[in-house]
């Protein structure tokens, strides 16, 4: 899986390239070139990232947050693609609280890759898919949750006994 | 929370972790998440062994209660990967409930807490990419509507349930497409 995150970082930088290539001939021959994009990783693909001392399992999926154009995102979900990995159509959906924290994982010119915090991610699957992430947040508790992750719970009213 | 409440809730997720911890050691578990791994439908940061043969869908459904993750595609993989397990003629009551509504096209409910739309959505994505089961659908046509049918079928060169699907679609697009 560290070699996936390695693949990551990979991908961002041939998605910068796809994005400068693609906006030096649009310049040439006076068109729309593509707006620069900021991808934020979310789910278990983040949670790796993080480095959580946690026992993760993962669907191939690859959540995210992103305002990139309909170009970009099929250059991405084509790279992802080449890895084995897919696109989440449905990434757009996932439920984060606002507090969330996103660190850079890789900034380009055009493309920028960011990693939401670990402690939102839990909150977010613990209120959202408790039952398919149980494990998870019973491992996450018995290794002592962060105060961080106690706020955001109290705060989004995230029963912890359920995980118990 | 307090401090010693915040170590009551600890205390407890220990116990209960330790339970998960036992249960991954068991070779039942092993097995089946191995299988998963080395069929490239799940991953880990965990070391796994991945695993070649058949499962038995007994143990897959023991497994999963464990990994979740194995009981959301496991509905799917009984329809588009069939072989991947030993045997599939008995099927628990809510499982068959299941396959029988993923077969039709329909989401299926809940299935031992996973949501039915989690359980549909790896249903064309597994196996033959982009393929879900069709369902037979039957309606009359009069003389002249089937003599257009076959001239549009001959005229583009494909069959005539490829123009009735095409039709649907240039439809759906022109008095659907907005509206979502």
């Amino acid at each position: 899986m560290a070699i996936f995150l390695l693949v990551l970082v990979e991908i961002a930088e041939r998605l910068e390239t796809f994005v400068v290539e693609r906006n030096l001939e649009a310049r040439k021959e006076g068109l729309l070139t593509l707006r620069p994009c900021v991808i934020q990783l979310l789910g278990q693909t983040a949670l790796l990232e993080a480095k959580v001392p946690l026992t993760l399992a993962a669907t191939n999926d690859v959540d995210v947050y992103a305002d990139y154009d309909f170009a970009i995102e099929q250059e991405f979900r084509r790279l992802l693609a080449t890895k084995g990995r897919e696109l989440d159509s449905l990434g757009a959906e996932v439920w984060m609280p606002t507090e969330t924290a996103y660190q850079p994982l890789f900034v380009g010119h055009c493309v920028s890759l960011l990693v939401a915090d670990a402690e939102s991610i839990l909150v977010s699957k613990g209120l959202k898919a408790a039952r398919k992430n149980r494990p998870l947040l019973t491992e996450y508790l018995a290794r002592g949750p962060s105060a961080r992750f106690l706020k955001l719970a109290h705060k989004y009213r995230l029963d912890l006994e359920q995980f118990l | 929370m307090s401090q010693k409440q915040l170590a009551e809730l600890v205390q407890r997720a220990r116990a209960r972790y330790a339970k998960i911890e036992r249960q991954r050691r068991d070779p039942r578990y092993r097995r089946v998440f191995g299988r998963f791994v080395a069929a490239g439908l799940l991953n880990s940061n965990d070391q796994t062994v991945p695993q070649r043969g058949a499962i038995r869908l007994a143990d897959a459904l023991w497994a999963g209660e464990v990994e979740p993750r194995i009981l959301e595609l496991l509905p799917a993989l009984l329809i588009k990967k069939p072989s991947f397990f030993e045997e599939r003629t008995t099927l628990p009551d809510d499982l068959a409930q299941v396959v029988r509504a993923l077969r039709r096209g329909e989401v299926p409910a809940e299935f031992r807490g996973i949501p039915g739309a989690d359980l549909a959505r790896w249903l064309p994505r597994l196996g033959r990419s982009g393929a879900a089961p069709s369902r037979l659908r039957c309606f009359r046509f009069s003389a002249e509507e089937s003599r257009l049918l076959s001239r549009l079928s001959g005229e583009l060169k494909t069959t005539e349930v490829a123009v009735l699907r095409r039709a649907l679609r240039e439809l759906g697009a022109a008095v659907l497409d907005g509206r979502a």
